[in-house]
């Protein structure tokens, strides 16, 4: 009888502490929240004591050290940044925060299925896209480390009838000046030799460029009769800007760059966006919506390395590398203006539109393609990440949270060759007319669907 | 040599020599060894899970060397993969790639068998269920990406001196600079 008692009042206590957690972190939110209203409204007096405030919660009574709490830390590290931009001493070498930028990417890369599942959509649209062909010649907006390449160099490789020669022109910076190793060189080197060693005909190019809207058709030396694909993972949301900064006489960047990739005609353009609205011009909803948009993420990357330290007995490496990327990415969200503030992610709604006015037809992904994803998030994750598919893009969701979206484009409309096109051409149809719609991606690309600028 | 019917396949926890001695009885006294014939331990060995299998490396040198079979490996890897794979995944050009790739052991080490653990994990799953889930182009897309990886040397840092490959194996153009 006093055992079970006690066993209630353990039960209870338990109960109590995690509302008060619970409490203590939406109360933190809202402290958050205000402070972002107050710098908005000028208020600086406001603000600094706000984020004092949510200083000592933080300190006191909600954990960093997970949930929540890690996520909010980082915002409030933003505001008080935003706050009071903190004294640089020398300006980091150049050379050095790219190499410190590449290692957080990877970092980035093995935390979690984030940027497997951008690769792996993408390839699959390409594979099937480019099937029967002999030339297959892929732009990739951001080369990077080339990590999205191998899995495709390799399924090429097993293609029934044989490997089609496969060109590779991966976009990226330019060389530091001061000598430091090429990374591009590098990338193109390895794929090289995994190509090699896959029996796959391969050539590699590099056009490097500070800015993606610099670039011109006749930069990439296309060869016709090669089956062109242009491949962009979380780049296109860099190109956008204010919308005062874009009413100049120029095209504003993101139409430059769409311009010259439908001029290419690619036979097919795969993209693929954070599912998050980032680029609102108010500080207060760019901070709500980005709040829960790296909640869920840091949350989905909790559970990953909860489920790694329990099936290997190891914590996972590189956690803090994830972490300071996504960091990266709050911070330039909330603190950055202007020109200076790249991560702006946009709904694939929107996503849709600007491709529309572009001249840019969607291609729903094929039947096996959410299949082929879940079982790539299967492999690993455990529960709680899912593909979603929705007016023919995959998402790649935590619970019901968006968090990616793949999408795939052409140029050219669909001709009426074959039975797949036939989808493309009902799309078309209902994307000319202005009747309703129960698609909401077909809606929104209807004239006068959304007010773009 | 004959053994007298087909050797049962041992359960997953079965210590080595205990599998030793039900097949000599099998064989019908002392006459025959399995270590008499490679070939022969090989096909037991192929029947293995993955763990007792690289458990068996231990136990002598013969066995070492035949469980470092990639054939046995391959079997192994097979029996995994669910039928969307297709007749093609047994064939002649899939073992060409992974062979290219680093072997049907490490393709097991490092893709199907750390899968397996988690699907097997992840809830229950009867172990034909847990098969069908797992896919062999799957699993060589991830194993493709990790040869890439190696090919880099460690992480993002590299080797400090890259030696330049025969330009005739690379048609690196001299990148357009456009900043």
């Amino acid at each position: 009888m006093g055992r079970s008692a006690q066993g209630d009042a353990a039960t209870a206590e338990v109960a109590r502490k995690r509302q008060q957690q619970e409490d203590a972190a939406i109360l933190l939110v809202h402290l958050l929240i205000s402070c972002a209203n107050a710098i908005q409204a000028g208020d600086y007096a406001a603000a600094t004591s706000n984020l004092a405030a949510a200083r000592t919660a933080l300190a006191t009574t909600v954990s960093t050290a997970a949930g929540i709490g890690r996520v909010l830390s980082h915002f409030a590290a933003a505001l008080a940044q935003r706050l009071i931009p903190a004294q640089h001493g020398a300006a980091p070498n150049a050379a050095s925060s790219a190499a410190h930028a590449s290692e957080l990417y990877r970092q980035f890369y093995e935390a979690g299925p984030y940027l497997k599942f951008a690769h792996f959509t993408a390839n699959q649209a390409i594979l099937e896209a480019c099937d029967g062909c002999d030339r297959v010649h892929v732009i990739d907006l951001a080369i990077m480390q080339g990590v999205q390449w191998p899995s495709l160099i390799q399924a090429f490789s097993l293609r029934p009838g044989g490997p089609p020669a496969v060109r590779i022109t991966g976009i990226g910076p330019p060389p530091a000046a001061d000598g430091s190793r090429n990374e591009l060189q590098d990338v193109g080197v390895r794929l090289a030799e995994l190509a090699r060693a896959l029996n796959v005909p391969f050539s590699f190019n590099v056009v490097t460029a500070d800015s993606l809207d610099a670039l011109k058709p006749w930069m990439f030396q296309i060869v016709p009769g090669e089956a062109l694909a242009v491949n962009s993972v979380c780049q296109l949301h860099r190109l956008l800007v204010d919308q005062d900064a874009a009413s100049t006489s120029l095209p504003s960047p993101i139409d430059a760059v769409l311009g010259w990739v439908t001029a290419l005609q690619p036979r097919v353009f795969t993209v693929v966006e954070q599912e998050a609205d980032h680029n609102k011009p108010t500080l207060v909803e760019r901070f709500v919506n980005a709040l829960f948009y790296y909640a869920a993420v840091f949350d989905s990357m909790e559970a990953l390395s909860a489920q790694r330290l329990a099936l290997t007995g190891r914590p996972a490496a590189g956690g803090l590398g994830a972490e300071a990327y996504l960091q990266r990415e709050i911070f330039n969200i909330v603190c950055s203006e202007g020109s200076g503030r790249v991560e702006r992610h946009e709904p694939l709604v929107l996503w849709h539109a600007r491709f529309w006015r572009a001249g840019m037809w969607q291609m729903p992904v094929g039947p096996s393609a959410l299949g082929q994803a879940t079982a790539l998030l299967r492999t690993f994750s455990g529960a709680g990440f899912r593909a979603h598919e929705c007016g023919g893009c995959l998402s790649l969701m935590w619970h019901d949270q968006a968090l990616f979206t793949s999408s795939v484009w052409r140029a050219a409309p669909p001709t009426n060759t074959a039975a797949g096109d036939s989808i493309l051409d009902k799309q078309a149809d209902n994307g000319k007319s202005s009747s309703g719609s129960s698609d909401h991606h077909q809606a929104a690309a209807a004239p006068g669907g959304i007010a773009m600028k | 040599m004959c053994m007298g019917g087909p050797p049962a396949p041992p359960r997953q926890e079965e210590n080595e020599p205990v599998l030793e001695v039900r097949v000599q009885l099998l064989g019908g006294g002392g006459a025959h060894n399995i270590n008499d014939n490679a070939d022969i331990l090989s096909e037991i060995l192929a029947r293995l899970d993955g763990r007792s299998l690289a458990a068996a490396a231990g136990v002598c040198r013969l066995w070492a060397a035949v469980s470092r079979r990639d054939a046995v490996w391959e079997e192994l890897c097979l029996r995994h993969v669910g039928p969307a794979s297709g007749p093609a995944a047994a064939g002649h050009a899939t073992r060409t790639v992974v062979a290219a790739l680093g072997g049907y052991r490490r393709l097991y080490r490092l893709c199907l068998g750390p899968a397996l653990d988690r699907l097997g994990r992840a809830g229950a799953l009867a172990h034909a269920q847990a098969r069908e889930r797992l896919s062999l182009s799957l699993s060589l897309s991830l194993f493709s990406i990790d040869c890439y990886e190696r090919l880099g040397g460690a992480g993002g840092g590299g080797a400090a001196g890259r030696q330049q490959p025969p330009s005739s194996l690379l048609f690196l153009c001299k990148p357009v600079d456009v900043s």
